[in-house]
């Protein structure tokens, strides 16, 4: 069967979503992130970043597992020591004509324009077929279906630092018959929840977010220059918009799978709860586009970063409130 | 988000997003990047900007060209250090002009392959002042070895 080749909003939920509906189970990318409990908030400070950062989405790779655990799927996953061992088995299944999911460095992904790609390890591909040396790519960023050489294929998945792919593989290998989705999406929803509101770590969740209004109006003594703050400002907006998250850092992917989940288990509260998500959403999205401009005017003082704190600390309280009625939801529904 | 507000004319970076359409409904559309299509020039304005404050400290000899590549490429000594597969403090040492010297051939291979240029790239840049100039670095079977190629576009 050939493979469709899909954009998605997020690589890995898309990548996961598109080998599923390959295999003969038809499921969106929403459902898959949804359960997989994909949204999320952390706030970073660490010598591995050369800036604060923050991440939107769960840790690289649960929202594969998330999806296994809850739905039944069963995918097969390997990693390599050895790169050429690696290849052999990549190469070796796609002769067989299985369409393979890689764990790859973005910045190696030529196909895609030079002022998005930066090192980062955690970039899924479904790679389809191999033609000579080179491999035929369904990349979820890609309009269509892209390119890639083997020098560069074998760079991105074996390169090294933070979250090192180790030429990470994965395929779908059982579908169960029958999936209980009422159980899957509840159990994904509590744990979205649970992380946003319970965990009791300062950095992740809404005290995350919180922790992100507060350091955002010292960023300027960590950055170089005018010029740095403003790129760092700015990236505010490609984190939340342009980085794979479907738009206000997954909250209006996050909307559609709740709403999608009311409609399959016909379930009125959760459309409720799609609106409000997707409302807070459209707030994110004022914040990116409010750090975009005053990150391109270089209005960046005191008193501007003091408005984009508040409103950051204003998504924290809204999304405070909205987790902990998911949680109560969640529970009552069990 | 209103379907409407999330359309961006741009082919050059699409993308897709979640919106609320017409009837409705929420669901994917296809897109372009909002901040590329507004903002890229900027981009490129403080990226040209960083690289040449960068080449002049490699060229005072305060930095090597490694550290260069590595703020380039938004990467942290502790970051590249894992990547390249060397200690830290190597790798710091890698960073100043003066231990620049001392590496070896393999470990420069591994800081190419890192950024993605070729050893040639760690030692000199080149710079002209001519228009429509076409070059080429063509790969040998040789890792330490490449072919640069100069050729005078069609005007």
């Amino acid at each position: 069967m050939t493979f469709q080749h899909k954009m998605a909003a997020h690589c890995e939920s898309g990548t996961v979503a598109a080998l599923l509906n390959h295999a003969g189970l038809s499921i969106s990318e929403p459902l898959v992130f949804g359960i997989s409990a994909g949204i999320f908030f952390g706030y970073f400070e660490s010598k591995k970043f050369p800036f604060p950062t923050f991440v939107v989405r769960n840790r690289p790779g649960q929202i594969r597992t998330g999806v296994a655990r809850r739905t039944g799927v069963r995918f097969k996953e390997r990693r390599f020591r050895n790169p050429e061992k690696g290849e052999r088995v990549l190469d070796d299944l796609l002769s067989g004509g299985k369409p393979v999911a890689c764990q790859t460095d973005f910045f190696y992904m030529k196909y895609l324009p030079d002022h998005v790609r930066v090192h980062i390890n955690v970039h899924f591909i479904t790679v389809v077929e191999k033609r000579g040396d080179v491999y035929v790519v369904s990349d979820c960023y890609s309009p269509n279906l892209a390119e890639l050489d083997r020098e560069s294929l074998m760079k991105a998945r074996f390169a090294g630092g933070s979250f090192s792919p180790r030429g990470f593989i994965f395929h779908p290998v059982s579908i169960p018959r029958r999936i209980d989705y009422r159980t899957a999406i509840w159990k994904g929803i509590a744990s979205a929840a649970f992380n946003m509101v319970r965990l009791p770590i300062p950095f992740i969740g809404v005290k995350g977010i919180r922790l992100f209004a507060k350091k955002v109006v010292d960023w300027p003594s960590l950055a170089r220059d005018i010029d740095h703050l403003s790129h760092e400002i700015m990236k505010i907006n490609i984190f939340l918009e342009d980085q794979g998250t479907g738009g206000a850092g997954f909250r209006f992917m996050y909307a559609t799978f709740l709403r999608e989940a009311s409609e399959l288990l016909n379930d009125p509260d959760l459309l409720e709860m799609s609106k409000r998500i997707m409302e807070i959403g459209d707030r994110w999205r004022e914040i990116s586009l409010f750090a975009a401009r005053i990150g391109k005017r270089r209005d960046l003082g005191p008193d501007r970063l003091g408005e984009l704190s508040a409103m950051i600390y204003e998504r924290a309280d809204a999304e405070e409130r909205f987790f902990n009625d998911l949680l109560k939801l969640s529970k009552s529904k069990k | 988000m209103k379907e409407k507000d999330a359309s961006v004319d741009y082919k050059e970076h699409q993308l897709i997003l979640y919106v609320e359409k017409k009837d409705g409904t929420y669901g994917p559309v296809k897109t372009g990047s909002y901040i590329t299509k507004n903002f890229i020039d900027d981009f490129w304005y403080k990226r040209k900007k960083l690289e040449h404050e960068y080449l002049e400290k490699v060229r005072k000899g305060e930095i090597s060209p490694i550290a260069y590549y590595m703020v380039l490429g938004e990467l942290t000594p502790s970051e590249l250090a894992a990547r390249v597969r060397l200690g830290a403090r190597k790798v710091k040492k890698h960073l100043t002009a003066r231990y620049f010297g001392t590496i070896t051939l393999d470990q420069l291979k591994r800081y190419c392959d890192v950024f993605n240029v070729s050893p040639v790239d760690m030692l000199q840049v080149i710079v002209t002042d001519k228009k429509n100039l076409k070059i080429i670095e063509e790969k040998t079977d040789n890792p330490f070895f490449t072919i640069l190629k100069i050729s005078t576009g069609k005007k």
